[in-house]
């Protein structure tokens, strides 16, 4: 997957991630010659202001005062976690760069560590200052040969130019990144999860509290951070926290790489968060002649399909939540209108419901039931009040999840019904499919009601 | 330990008397019945539900916590990997039978573990060398095993189990849960295949989503 395209944007979006080149387009490709960037490492500006102009306490507050939250999905402030790694007392500390990209679907943590690794590192050396921690692991999916081979080649870089090492540019700290390598399930992206598998244990995940923050790693304070959030972070300390806050939406400032996939082309593109789904969702080109946009699939495999209707919503945490879908993996996908909604969102709960990890009752059961839900729907063999009990199951799935995967799989069914109920009633009611892709049987639906 | 010498073996003695002095605890079973928890099944069973579907989703949960590893999980897992065996109480005793006959010193007869005997540890006593025996290590340690061996053999388990002092269960739940992990050895390139694509479930995933997005049923229903 190394041949991603990396789609235009406006000239006047910022370029935070993926610094543009000279023509203003985004860098050059890495291409499968899988070394560092070319030119040797950048300076690390942002880590030797932190190590000799601020200091653990203020680098904090200056990620603060950014309003950094985190790229993985869930938008939680930065700083918040930082704080309380630092001020749980402890034998060590780690820090976690996320890389694990579990969507299938979306490219956009392979595209940065490809095209900017040396960010993700630097990133990683300012977290690991900020809260006086000496490990710090990077965890890729095995499977991502040329992204390991390129991290790998920056990471080399760096440690011999003095970045990491026994002796961090001469702060008298000691920083070990290695780059640990986890494949095998879509959970492995969640982070008490992750941590299980780089301890070597089953991938499930833990009860919070106590967060990773506090105890993580082997028991460790441990912060586990997207590679994007990292990759944000030396931009922030380089050009100012007040720059950075300036840029996106108020309360989501920063700029996020997001994958768009549509009817004319898909690639990934860094976009200021707050910006209309609409222009997000453009990026991928217009559907074809004959054809409207029927939906667009927002946060991959366990997000919310949104209508047309929703596309002036900002590509932001908190309204997208609002809207039913969420941020996710990133992912924004066109659905024209030969695509079934019902159909796009069975697929899509049977992925959450295989990929389930079968530790918690929501989780092993309610993820299951949801899934036959959708089945039966798609089928035309729904029982009678299956939409009342696809409510209550997700309220109560929502309600008792154990992990956030369970609780965001309700989506795709959820936001389906919300917007696309006249489509399900077809399905339910007439026990025909308006798009002509299932195949629902009329007969069988009446004869079980 | 007490100031004056002797003491604490009065004391001793004293709590030995009252014990023996006590009404016994001794049930004549099977005459009388003990008083049983209205919960305890009295020899384990899978449950079906009311549409005959297998409540058991083979999650490893009750096998990792019983803490004596008479419990395993049979049948396929919820993606039908994986095959053990499963059914009526027998599932279990299989299970118990292999634990009650190693710790006899007899030979195991379920053919599941011949190779419990032949297989040349050295490589893997290399491998778990190189990684210190730790059991933090354990995902690498698999992996590794994999490696060398082409799949991960019972026995190999057996032996990382008792040199990392993790539970048998325990690793036998991870080695079961990561798709990329086997127990059964493939073709050489069958093998160098899996550990380097992306997992079938994500390929699956995607040409589902391609078809439901191009109007055709996503993946049979
Ligand atoms: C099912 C599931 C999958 C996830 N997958 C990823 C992932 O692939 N990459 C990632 O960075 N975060 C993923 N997350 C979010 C992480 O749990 C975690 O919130 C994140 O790594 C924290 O980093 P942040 O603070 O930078 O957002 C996933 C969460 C869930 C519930
Ligand atoms: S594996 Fe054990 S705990 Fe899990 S569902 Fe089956 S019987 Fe229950
Ligand atoms: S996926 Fe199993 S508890 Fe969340």
């Amino acid at each position: 997957m190394t041949d991603v395209a990396i789609l235009d944007t406006p000239a006047n979006w910022p370029a935070i991630l993926l610094p543009r080149a000279a023509g203003g387009k985004a860098s050059a490709p890495a291409g499968v010659a899988a070394s560092a960037p070319a030119g040797g490492p950048p300076a690390f500006d942002g880590l030797r202001k932190a190590i000799r102009d601020l200091g653990p306490t203020a680098t904090i507050a200056a990620i603060g005062a950014s309003g950094l939250r985190g790229r993985g999905g869930a938008g939680y402030p930065a700083a918040d976690k930082w704080r309380a790694a630092a001020g749980t007392a402890a034998k060590g500390r780690v820090v976690v760069a996320n890389g694990y990209g579990a969507d299938p679907a979306s490219a956009t943590d392979q595209v940065l560590m490809e095209r900017n690794p040396f960010a993700v590192i630097e990133g990683l050396a300012i977290a690991a200052f900020a809260i006086g921690a000496e490990e710090a692991i990077i965890a890729v999916r095995t499977e991502a040969a040329s992204t390991i081979r390129i991290l790998e080649a920056a990471l080399a870089a760096a440690s011999k130019a003095g970045f990491v090492g026994p002796d961090v540019q001469g702060s008298g700290r000691r920083l070990e990144i290695t780059i640990r390598t986890v494949q095998g399930a879509y959970l492995l992206g969640e982070e008490t999860i992750l941590l299980k598998a780089l301890e070597g244990k089953r991938g499930q995940p833990e009860q919070r509290p106590p967060h990773p923050a506090t105890r993580g790693l082997r028991g460790l304070p441990t912060v586990v951070h997207n590679v994007q959030t990292l990759a944000a972070v030396p931009w922030i300390l380089v050009h100012g926290p007040e720059a950075f806050a300036k840029i996106g939406a108020s309360d989501s400032p920063g700029t996020m790489l997001v994958q768009v996939r549509g009817p004319e082309r898909s690639g990934v593109a860094e976009v200021p968060l707050g910006t209309p789904l609409r222009q997000v969702a453009a990026l991928a080109g217009s559907v074809g002649a004959g054809r409207n946009v029927k939906a667009v699939l927002v946060g991959g495999p366990s997000g919310g399909i949104l209508p047309p209707s929703a596309l002036d919503t900002p590509y932001a945490f908190g309204p997208l939540r609002a809207a039913g879908a969420h941020i996710g993996s990133g992912s924004v996908i066109v659905a024209d209108d030969r695509a079934c909604i019902v159909d796009l969102a069975r697929v899509l709960t049977r992925y959450c419901a295989d990929e389930a990890c079968g530790k918690s009752i929501p989780c092993r059961i309610g993820t299951r039931r949801l899934s036959e839900i959708g089945d039966r729907i798609a089928a035309g063999t729904s029982r009678a009040g299956d939409l009342d009990l696809l409510t209550d199951l997700a309220a109560d799935i929502v309600g008792s999840a154990l992990c956030d995967h369970e609780r965001l799989a309700t989506l795709p069914l959820v936001s389906g019904m919300r917007y696309f109920r006249a489509e399900l009633d077809e399905h339910l009611e007439r026990g025909s499919c308006p798009a002509g892709v299932c195949h629902p049987m009329a007969m069988a639906a009446s004869a079980t009601h | 330990m007490s100031l004056i010498p002797g003491f604490g073996m009065v004391r001793g003695m004293a709590l030995t008397l009252r014990r023996f002095f006590e009404p016994k605890a001794t049930i004549r079973y099977p005459e009388v019945k003990a008083d049983i928890p209205p919960k305890f099944r009295g020899r384990l069973q899978l449950l079906y539900d009311e549409y005959g579907t297998l409540k058991c989703e083979t999650c490893f949960q009750c096998a990792q916590a019983c803490p004596i590893e008479c419990i395993d999980m049979g049948g396929m897992d919820t993606k039908g990997r994986f095959h053990v065996h499963w059914g009526p109480p027998e599932t279990y005793g299989e299970r118990r039978e292999e634990s009650a006959l190693r710790r006899s010193g007899r030979p195991v007869p379920d053919p599941a573990y011949t190779h419990f005997e032949g297989l040349d540890i050295r490589a893997l006593d290399g491998i778990l060398e190189s990684f210190d025996h730790d059991p933090a290590h354990m995902l690498p340690i698999l992996e590794a095993t994999q490696a060398a061996y082409g799949y991960l053999p019972v026995a190999a388990l057996k032996h990382i189990s008792q040199v990392t002092g993790a539970w048998y269960a325990t690793i036998y739940g991870t080695a079961s849960f990561y798709g990329h992990l086997r127990f059964e050895p493939p073709s050489q390139a069958e093998q160098a295949a899996a550990m380097a694509a992306r997992r079938p479930a994500d390929a699956d995933f995607m040409a589902g989503l391609g078809a439901s997005l191009a109007g055709r049923p996503g993946g049979d229903a």
